[in-house]
């Protein structure tokens, strides 16, 4: 298979200058062998390695998993909160249902918190 | 023979494909913005119930109301107090004692039943979702509702007649319910009666 014209690198043919050397060869650089190798000036792009499309930085990607479900769980206790809210309200508790709703304000809190605190994570 | 899709459809149904076949719809990022909307809609939602937007059994005061000229052992008497809306029932225990309840469950607000062929000496039944009252306490005994029920305080006079004269709410002892009661209509009379400061003052 023939490589279109103005695909080379400048100043570059394909196959070696020893035209002995110059078996058919279908690869783009042929005079990069497997064993080229680490330190071949050739090389300028080391292309995608082991790993390659994996996450890159997996701790991050465990945090705000994390985060997550912190967020879930503060909201289950908030909806606990509004039960007991409610409760009190409905007994005439009204201190206690403001101590409730302020609970309530600080598990807001956390969530944007969690939320927030680190917007690059994916 | 078969006829060849046409062109925009195979391309609708490649974006379809691929839509599905997407990694993740909806990422862990938009999770955080999703329950963070929640939480706060729940702080919302703990104000406005923290503010008084709930109506009450015995919110308000009203004069007392006569409900039956009598009562006979194991009768039952459905009523409106302190408001016509407030629905109640008052029941003459097997003893002459007379009791008076909200008749609205504290669990979704179904009507409460009286049954006398239930329990030692009859309950208040919710059919709803099976919740039983002590008749003489209005403790919940079993199913679901998380409170006792509101208490509407009777009292028979000396002719047998049955009156509603004040209400408590969930788990407030009669005298409490009265004071506040009292000291919402005529603070001088209850301080005079012996209301304490503390008795009813929410």
């Amino acid at each position: 298979m023939s490589v279109p014209e103005g695909h080379y690198p400048e100043n570059y043919h394909p196959g070696s200058d020893q035209p002995d050397l110059n078996r058919p060869v279908h690869e783009r650089y042929p005079q990069i062998r497997a064993t080229s190798g680490y330190a071949d000036p050739r090389v300028t792009r080391t292309g995608p390695g082991p790993g390659a499309g994996t996450d890159q930085q997996p701790e991050r990607s465990a945090a705000l998993s994390a985060r997550v479900a912190l967020a879930v769980t503060v909201v289950i206790g908030q909806l606990w909160a509004l039960t007991v809210a409610t409760d009190a309200w409905m007994k005439g508790s009204t201190d206690t249902a403001w101590w409730c709703t302020g609970f309530s304000v600080a598990s807001f809190l956390v969530v944007v918190l969690a939320w927030r605190i680190s917007r690059q994570d994916r | 023979m078969t006829t060849e899709p046409s062109a925009p459809d195979e391309e609708e149904r490649a974006a379809l494909r691929d839509r599905i076949s997407a990694d993740s719809l909806t990422t862990r990022r938009d999770y955080l913005r999703i329950v963070a909307t929640v939480s706060g809609g729940l702080v919302v939602g703990s104000t406005v119930v923290a503010a008084g937007v709930l109506s009450r059994h015995g919110d308000g005061s009203a004069p007392p109301l006569k409900v039956a000229d009598a009562l006979t052992p194991g009768q039952a008497v459905a009523f409106g107090y302190p408001g016509e809306d407030d629905r109640a029932l008052a029941v003459k225990l097997a003893d002459g004692t007379v009791v008076g309840y909200s008749a609205i469950c504290t669990h979704l607000a179904c009507g409460v039943l009286w049954q006398q062929d239930r329990g030692t000496e009859g309950e208040l039944h919710c059919p709803c979702h099976e919740g039983v009252f002590d008749v003489r306490t209005g403790e919940v005994t079993a199913g679901p509702p998380p409170r006792p029920l509101p208490k509407v305080i009777m009292v028979e006079d000396a002719q047998g007649a049955v009156w509603a004269i004040g209400t408590a709410r969930s788990g407030e002892s009669e005298r409490s319910g009265l004071c506040r009661g009292l000291r919402a209509s005529d603070p001088a009379l209850a301080g005079a009666a012996g209301c304490r400061a503390d008795e009813g003052a929410s």
